[in-house]
């Protein structure tokens, strides 16, 4: 918290289609993102939330405005910014083992081949994969695939990790066990995050600040909200619940 | 084992019933017995006659498969990458698909004579379109996601297309393969029926000329026994070589 500013996102309007079929997505969206932050952007489904991810990743560009990373303009996706998807089973390379699948991104980044092993031994030992490395995608659970996709993230050391709902096919147990696991990876090794999500309790269990979306078309940040909770946070904890009372009547 | 054991139980009622209805229901001349077959099969087999017919036929279909194979993969990847060559091709494509090998023989003789290279072409031609519509619907179904998360590792227009693209592509390509296989087998006979003086398919229609049944019954099974056996070699081949790329299509 209190870093440089890492991600400036200026006045960004996104319209798709054309003309009379012109759908206006968001619409003047302004957003900085410190070093180190842990942000949760929170809204109805539908709101744009991944269409802001995707600008912020580069896969799309804003209609109008600015995104700037680390002070120069976003162009295109790069590995400073990782994106995290919700689908593990098809963002990962279901034909390569979970070693494999880190060793894909050691060799798209061009480390070169002695490091390999030493890499590969760290990040599956940080999400608790070691003993499954040989094991395929396929053969291992829900919220393996995930911790598989954080390991293979962090194989290419991002500076920001962009998760879109990712534990959000999850069950309830399996989704607050990767939420104890993804504080303990951010804490480790101070990577900036912005997580998307609808789901209030997931905000306020994660985040530094919760960015709240008004419903589209054009959808804007309504209100930003501190949460300065030492983690792990209970929900049950006066504090804690009373931001959550405050973000449930905000999206109501 | 049980299985086995069922397939062979299987074969053996069938051949059953063919005795029953060749010599109590039909004319033996019409539909020869199984005993009959056998036997006029024996000098074919000692002979080598029956053999010379299978490799010429093989061969036949060896050559245009593999060409055809190789063509349709290449254009079918640029089909299913390239958006302005599926556009232009597309429509041509759609309607050249319905002319079937067999609509094509008259052509093929005038264009290429009875000689071999008549029916390269048409084994050539029937394999083209069946691989190529599934080379274009498996890139152009390569996962979004999956190509996405690897642009963001860092990985090269080149890297997505040959590390993530085609491999997502290979269970189409390779069932299209199959498909054409046994398709090349069935299209192989008419063409040798009506342009050849030798092949499995000339083996029928002289012996149809001279009225033998029996070895005509003989060309039958053997056309059987070839599609089976090569079917089940391209499944072994396929296991061996590629099993990590086509077992996983059950998870996404």
């Amino acid at each position: 918290m209190g870093g440089s500013v890492l991600l400036a996102v200026r006045n960004v309007r996104k319209s798709f289609g054309e003309n009379a079929d012109r759908y206006l997505a968001l619409d003047g969206i302004n957003l900085e993102i410190s070093e180190g932050e842990f942000v949760c952007l929170l809204g109805p489904s539908g709101c744009g939330k991944s269409t802001l991810l995707n600008i912020l990743a580069g896969f799309d560009r804003a209609s109008e405005g600015s995104v700037d990373f680390e002070g120069a303009p976003v162009r295109g996706a790069g590995r400073d910014r990782v994106m995290f998807f919700q689908d593990a089973g098809a963002a990962l390379l279901p034909w390569l083992s979970a070693e494999e699948n880190v060793r894909f991104a050691l060799r798209v980044r061009k480390v070169s081949k002695a490091e390999w092993p030493t890499i590969i031994d760290k990040v599956l030992t940080m999400v608790g994969l070691k003993e499954h490395s040989r094991k395929f995608p396929s053969q291992l659970s829900g919220g393996m695939r995930q911790r598989l996709q954080i390991a293979r993230a962090l194989a290419v050391e991002p500076k920001v990790l962009l998760m879109d709902e990712p534990f959000g096919a999850l069950d309830a147990l399996t989704r607050r066990r990767m939420h104890g696991f993804l504080l303990e990876i951010w804490q480790r090794t101070g990577k900036t995050i912005v997580f998307v999500t609808h789901d209030i309790a997931e905000a306020v269990t994660l985040a530094d600040r919760i960015c709240i979306m008004s419903l589209g078309p054009g959808s804007r940040i309504t209100e930003v909200i501190p949460v300065a909770l030492p983690r792990p946070r209970d929900l049950a904890d006066p504090s804690a619940a009373r931001i959550f009372k405050h973000v449930e009547k905000l999206l109501a | 084992m049980r299985a086995a054991g069922l397939f062979a139980g299987s074969i053996i009622v069938a051949f059953a019933v063919w005795q029953f209805l060749s010599t109590v229901v039909f004319n033996p001349f019409l539909i020869p017995p199984p005993l009959l077959v056998f036997k006029t099969m024996v000098p074919m087999i000692e002979n080598g006659e029956i053999f010379r017919h299978v490799a010429i036929s093989l061969a036949r279909v060896a050559v245009g498969f593999i060409t055809g194979c190789a063509a349709a993969i290449v254009l079918g990847v640029m089909l299913g990458r390239i958006k302005l060559v599926n556009d232009l091709l597309d429509p041509v494509i759609e309607l050249l698909r319905y002319l079937s090998p067999t609509a094509m023989i008259p052509i093929a003789v005038i264009w290429f004579g009875i000689g071999e290279t008549s029916k390269y072409f048409l084994i050539f031609w029937g394999t083209f379109f069946i691989v190529l519509i599934n080379t274009t619907a498996g890139v152009m179904r390569a996962p979004v996601i999956r190509q996405r998360a690897a642009e963001c590792l860092g990985a090269s227009e080149l890297q997505i297309f040959l590390l993530v693209v085609i491999p997502s592509a290979a269970p189409y390509i390779v069932t299209g393969m199959r498909i054409a296989m046994a398709s090349s087998f069935m299209s192989i006979i008419p063409a040798e029926i009506l342009a050849a003086d030798s092949g499995i398919g000339f083996l029928l229609q002289q012996s149809s000329v001279l009225l033998q049944t029996n070895r005509i019954f003989v060309a039958l099974l053997t056309i059987c026994v070839l599609g089976f056996v090569s079917d089940r070699l391209f499944r072994i081949v396929v296991d061996r070589m590629l099993s990590r790329y086509m077992s996983y299509i059950s998870l996404t």
